[in-house]
């Protein structure tokens, strides 16, 4: 029993650590108000209802991409959110060197108001009145 | 020559080599200008359809066809490039960027042209999709391209040090090679020069002077074979000896050079102090190569020379030849060459005779070196000694004049390079003069 507990806490410390090292490293934080907008040529964004799905839909084929469509939310470009959480480089798009972060916002505006969901970090433009 | 040849040549090379890069470069820079001018085209084709579904003015399906067609010419320029550099993983996502776009003509386009007022928001999600797609396989084109164009760029760079460093390689092998010719050809100059001061002073001073003799005419005339003008062993030498008579001396010493030369001065001397002591030739040929058999002890070096003592007053010649066959005498009747009468100076320890004969008025003495009867036209042919003889025979009266005419033909037969020095010595037998 004692056993168990101290496992329990250790990976719970662990998950912790790991966690805020994620969220430290990111270049949004956690509260953060920002504005939702696509850098692409479609500035409109989409909102996934889970990270894994957030990361597939950038690092598979189109026939694929488009089966996942239902799990998204397309949001209209400038919604804005605020910051749940965030991970660090936790996107590998597939044809891009560079990696982009996993964030997960709560939508502040529009017809998707209270709705939670994964976006990649550059969708997200940090509201200037932050600071 | 070859190292030239090949230096021009690899130059040759690495310029159109480099050109090549270039041109390789200039593509792969016009292929990616393409290619953002197809997203624009695709932009372009986007915005035709939402402005047609908003306001149904067909004057936007006419910019979405002129769009859709540009953007296949496009495409097809991006493809030919990216064949041509042969990158299979940039044709792989060029063809699914095409694929792609096709369908979202067929998926999106297409409908809302058709049905103008079908729900615009019910296609935005798969047109995201779309785009996002589209975007995906230009990037990954685009870095294809952006990583052919650096390499080739650094390719080029490489190729012009290299071809820098060749260049500066050659450049170093022809400069030293410039240095060394300049100072072998400064030597070669120095050493000519210096020969020639020395060959000057030398054939200067065993030239006789003309010696007036009585009742006699003397010319005279000597041609250097070489253009390096190496003095020979040929001399002449007229020097009078008492009761008007006069010692004839005409000699080839083998061999070429100041040694030669220098063997000229002991022939020339040595004879004269003879013959002050013995007039008769034969005596002073065997004293003579009796004194050189002792002086020169060495067994390569002979004459041939012809001693004679003329008597201009009383018209005789009285001569002895140590194996010296280019004499001659020509009279009203002909020309006729004088016997040899020993052998030559320097080979054997054997008596010479002398001969005498009476000279008329107007007969003429003609002592030649080997020059003469060796005198070669440019294609070998030798002059001989019936043709000497026939020069001779056809040559004018006066002394100098004919000693000057058979200089003359010897030059010109032999192109102005002669092949071996000439020493001529002609002497004229003039009138008698009267007793007082």
């Amino acid at each position: 029993m004692r056993h168990s507990i101290l496992r329990t806490a250790a990976v719970a410390v662990l998950a912790i650590l790991c966690s805020a090292a994620a969220i430290a490293a990111c270049h949004v934080h956690p509260r953060e108000r920002v504005v939702l907008f696509g850098v692409g040529d479609d500035p409109g964004v989409f909102l996934w209802d889970s990270r894994f799905r957030l990361r597939a839909y950038h690092s598979t084929s189109f026939d694929e991409a488009q089966a996942l469509l239902p799990h998204a939310l397309l949001l209209a470009a400038g919604t804005r959110a605020i910051v749940i959480t965030c991970y660090r480089n936790d996107v590998q798009p597939k044809y891009s060197l560079s990696p982009e972060d996993a964030v997960e916002v709560r939508v502040l505006t529009g017809p998707q108001r209270g709705r939670t969901g994964w976006v990649i970090g550059g969708d997200i433009q940090v509201l200037a009145t932050r600071r | 020559m070859v190292v030239l040849i090949v230096a021009v040549q690899g130059a040759f090379q690495t310029r159109a080599s480099i050109a090549d890069t270039f041109d390789r470069v200039g593509k792969m820079q016009r292929a990616q200008i393409d290619l953002q001018e197809m997203l624009r085209l695709q932009i372009n084709e986007e915005d035709s359809v939402r402005g047609y579904v908003l306001t149904k003015d067909p004057f936007y399906t006419q910019q979405y066809m002129l769009s859709a067609l540009s953007w296949v010419a496009k495409e097809k320029a991006v493809h030919d490039a990216v064949v041509d550099e042969h990158l299979v993983d940039a044709l792989r996502m060029l063809n699914q960027y095409d694929n792609v776009q096709n369908d979202w003509r067929r998926e999106v386009a297409l409908p809302l042209l058709e049905h103008p007022s079908r729900d615009v928001a019910a296609l935005d999600k798969s047109s995201k999709l779309f785009i996002d797609f589209q975007a995906r396989a230009a990037d990954a084109v685009r870095n294809a391209l952006v990583r052919t164009s650096v390499a080739l760029s650094r390719s080029t760079q490489d190729q012009i040090n290299r071809s820098s460093y060749v260049r500066a390689f050659w450049l170093l092998v022809f400069g030293l090679l410039a240095i060394l010719f300049n100072a072998y050809g400064s030597r070669l100059t120095r050493e000519l020069e210096e020969e020639r001061t020395v060959t000057r002073a030398l054939q200067q001073a065993f030239r006789s002077d003309h010696v007036p003799l009585p009742n006699c005419e003397v010319g005279s005339s000597y041609l250097s074979a070489t253009g390096r003008l190496r003095v020979g062993g040929d001399v002449f030498d007229v020097f009078r000896l008492d009761g008007g008579k006069a010692l004839i001396v005409i000699a080839d010493v083998s061999g070429k050079g100041v040694d030669a030369a220098a063997l000229t001065t002991f022939v020339r001397f040595t004879v004269r102090a003879i013959a002050l002591r013995n007039e008769d030739p034969a005596a002073v040929l065997d004293e003579f190569n009796a004194a050189f058999a002792d002086t020169v002890r060495d067994p390569s070096l002979f004459i041939t020379m012809l001693v004679g003592i003329l008597d201009c007053k009383a018209g005789s010649l009285t001569y002895a030849s140590a194996g010296h066959d280019s004499a001659y005498l020509r009279r009203s009747s002909g020309v006729q060459a004088l016997p040899v009468t020993g052998p030559l100076v320097g080979v054997m320890r054997a008596p010479y005779t002398s001969k005498t004969m009476i000279l008329a008025a107007g007969d003429t003495i003609v002592l030649a070196t080997d020059g003469l009867t060796e005198a070669r036209t440019r294609s070998g042919d030798l002059l001989g000694e019936q043709g000497a003889m026939q020069w001779i025979a056809s040559g004018p009266p006066g002394a100098q004049a004919l000693a000057d005419d058979i200089a003359r033909r010897v030059r010109r037969r032999s192109g102005n390079r002669p092949n071996d020095d000439l020493a001529l010595l002609v002497i004229r037998i003039g009138e008698p003069a009267s007793e007082a």
